[in-house]
């Protein structure tokens, strides 16, 4: 066994749970009153009319009422088109749109945009981020994030991971897939270079929580790229110790055709490769390109259909005087 | 009982105030695929939201239907039971996965019977809302093998071993608000199987089409005469059956149902049809099986009933306009031991039975409070008239 295998199953025992180690809330409920904290969920959106009010009735119904376990439910909204911000503020959550939030700034979208600013509108000490698009959710998706954080003082950063059953079509589900730019994409880079942080099994899953001193410190790309630089900030700033993964079980979501995977997996591999060059660990002599090309056959004629991305990042918001003089 | 009618409008805003509640468990229970006979998962899904809402007594019986019991104030009073079937009409390959707007959820099984079960493990937070308490155990009870070939194993098995009296039953369905069912017909559910043989062989000089031949069955079935007393109906509801466009069907399926409001009419409606299947096999020289797929007898209790006119007070008072029509659900069951009860629906809605079935939400919580103030009505005493 190598060095390496031995320091991984360490950080995987220790630091890998299963949402069923949090489901006692009352006590989780008691730990977080014992220790005064405050704890918001943020729901990014853009036209999740379909899966959003259920989202937050469960989480409302179940770790509101029954069990005081969050203090607000806030959605960010980057310009539906559809009524989701309407559903969502008759069940009962606070919506914003994110251009909204500190007009004063340029404004940009995407969901690492949406994330970043909910750090301003949110009252939390613990804010936990949980995509607004998964068909059956369940509260435990927000309670496992929390337990460790809550129960453990060392943990400050939850990620989740979980089976990905795709829907496919209108009404079938299809038992196995789903990951696919993980296992292409991200695995293979943090193999090459972290290997430490090949245990986090599934690094760009859109459920995770963590203490407002880590997310104000760290910046937020506006895109797909937040979830890859978050990790990479997090173990850079803090170490792999602060991060611990729980086990949701079973997620279903949206199947995305392999054109759009692709933009995502540019994005990621932009994020990642600008991170590499910030620290210092590679060098490239040539500016990257910020154009995903990808092509179409039209009558006869393959026609490049070309994705720009401008790779804008909002800095620590900690920076941002008017965050600091609401929080500090 | 003045009193407590009087409350009942108040009710619906308290009810109302812990809708997310209610949605929750809908959605959390109806989300999980339960077809006849794979009824396992959902069985303990319910089970842990009654334990989840501190229900005294949690547990299932030996057929595996799972029960939350109340305790009452009273020892000496019999249960009141509340019941809800658990499983769907659809496979396990269906997506159940409900889409939840401000006014509606849409879903495969929303109306048949998510709603009614989530209802039902969502009656002790209510109860505890609105400050209820009663004489009687509640007894919470979600049964297993209802529809089609489950044949309401479920009840049966439940009220056969239930050791004690049983003081009155509110059976709840989803869809749709305003039936009031407290009388079940007499029912025969058949299948026809018609197989042609494949292989060739001398016996057939033109090969049988067993579509034709089904068809054949129909027409005989419709020339039954059909007294309107006792009233009797037999209603022809599925048919299946051939390969393709340019091939002579060699298998075909017939679904029917016969209905009467006696017994003794759906047995010998059963034996005419069973003859004409006897008849068409031989002469046509093909393979007919007649199946009972299932049954229930003729029960009622009377319009006069107190609990019938119990109910049609709650639902006036929530301006609710009761229709009576005859029910095949665990209602049969109820009445055939003798046990008064009727059955109710939840909400309306539009795609019933279909995948893209879908609720209202607003009219549930009128729908859950007449459910209450039947409990409490059957609490009061009214069942213990007669």
């Amino acid at each position: 066994m190598t060095a390496g295998c031995a320091m991984k199953s360490s950080w995987l025992e220790k630091n890998t749970f299963h949402y069923s180690e949090f489901n006692d809330l009352d006590r989780l409920v008691e730990e977080k009153q014992r220790k005064n904290l405050k704890i918001s969920l943020c729901l990014p959106t853009l036209n999740e009319e379909k899966t959003i009010a259920k989202e937050i009735l469960i989480v409302k119904s179940e770790l509101m009422t029954r069990y005081p376990l969050l203090d607000e439910i806030v959605v960010i909204d980057s310009e539906s088109t559809d009524k989701t911000r309407e559903i969502a503020r008759s069940f009962g959550a606070d919506v914003y749109k994110a251009t909204e939030i500190l007009p004063d700034l340029e404004a940009f979208k995407g969901k690492g945009e949406n994330l970043w600013k909910a750090l301003y509108v949110t009252k939390g000490d613990i804010i936990v981020y949980i995509d607004a698009d998964i068909k059956n959710i369940h509260h435990r998706f927000v309670y496992a994030l929390l337990g460790p954080l809550i129960l453990f003082d060392k943990i400050k950063y939850v990620k989740a991971f979980y089976d990905r059953p795709i829907a496919i079509g209108k009404s079938k589900i299809r038992p196995t897939g789903g990951g696919r730019v993980t296992e292409l994409v991200v695995r293979p880079l943090f193999s090459l270079f972290f290997p430490e942080l090949t245990q986090i099994l599934q690094p760009l899953s859109g459920e995770y929580a963590g203490f407002r001193e880590i997310f104000e410190a760290i910046p937020f790309p506006i895109g797909y790229g937040v979830e890859t630089s978050m990790i990479l900030d997090i173990y850079e700033k803090w170490g792999l110790d602060v991060i611990a993964q729980v086990d949701l079980d079973r997620r279903i979501h949206r199947n995305q055709d392999t054109r759009a995977l692709g933009k995502m997996a540019f994005v990621i591999l932009m994020t990642f490769i600008n991170r590499k060059i910030r620290l210092g660990l590679i060098d490239i002599k040539e500016d990257l390109s910020n154009e995903m090309i990808q092509y179409n056959l039209i009558k006869d004629e393959y026609k490049p259909d070309i994705f720009q991305i401008e790779g804008h990042e909002r800095p620590p918001i900690i920076e941002i005087p008017a965050y600091r003089k609401k929080f500090k | 009982m003045d009193s407590y009618l009087d409350n009942l409008p108040a009710f619906v805003d308290t009810i109302k105030s812990i809708k997310e509640t209610i949605i929750t468990n809908i959605v959390l229970i109806g989300q999980i695929p339960a077809p006849t006979f794979k009824e396992k998962r959902r069985t303990s899904v319910f089970m842990e939201r009654l334990a989840d809402f501190r229900v005294d007594e949690c547990t299932t019986d030996g057929y595996r239907n799972p029960i939350g019991i109340i305790k009452g104030t009273s020892e000496t009073r019999p249960p009141i039971f509340v019941v809800a079937h658990l499983d769907t009409i659809w496979g396990t390959d269906i997506d159940h996965y409900y889409t939840i707007r401000s006014d509606s959820m849409t879903g495969a099984g929303v109306t048949e019977n998510s709603i009614g079960v989530g209802v039902l493990v969502s009656l002790p937070e209510i109860f505890r809302r609105l400050n209820l308490s009663f004489e009687s155990d509640i007894v919470l009870a979600g049964v297993i093998q209802s529809l089609g070939r489950g044949n309401l194993r479920g009840i049966r098995h439940l009220l056969k071993t239930w050791s004690t009296p049983i003081r009155g039953a509110v059976c709840i369905e989803s869809y749709e608000l305003g039936r009031l069912n407290y009388y079940a017909d007499g029912m025969i559910r058949c299948e026809v199987d018609c197989n042609i043989s494949t292989t060739n062989g001398w016996e057939h000089k033109f090969k049988p089409n067993a579509i034709l031949i089904l068809n054949e069955v129909i027409n005989q079935i419709l020339k039954l005469r059909l007294p309107q007393r006792p009233r009797s109906r037999v209603i022809i509801g599925k048919i299946s059956g051939g390969f393709k466009h340019g091939v002579i069907a060699y298998d075909a399926k017939l679904g029917f149902e016969i209905q009467s409001n006696s017994d003794k009419m759906v047995k010998s409606i059963f034996n005419n049809i069973k003859d004409i299947i006897e008849g068409i096999s031989h002469e046509y020289e093909v393979e007919l099986k007649l199946k009972t797929l299932s049954n229930i007898n003729a029960a009622r209790i009377k319009y006069n009933h107190p609990l019938v006119k119990s109910t049609v007070e709650v639902m006036k008072k929530l301006d609710l306009t009761p229709i009576s029509e005859p029910s095949e659900s665990e209602l049969s069951i109820f009445l055939s031991r003798k046990v008064p009860a009727v059955t109710l629906g939840i909400t309306r809605g539009e795609n019933h039975q279909h995948i893209n079935a879908t609720a209202e939400i607003e009219p549930m919580f009128k729908g859950i409070a007449q459910i209450i103030g039947v409990i409490m009505a059957i609490d009061s005493g009214v069942c213990d008239e007669e």
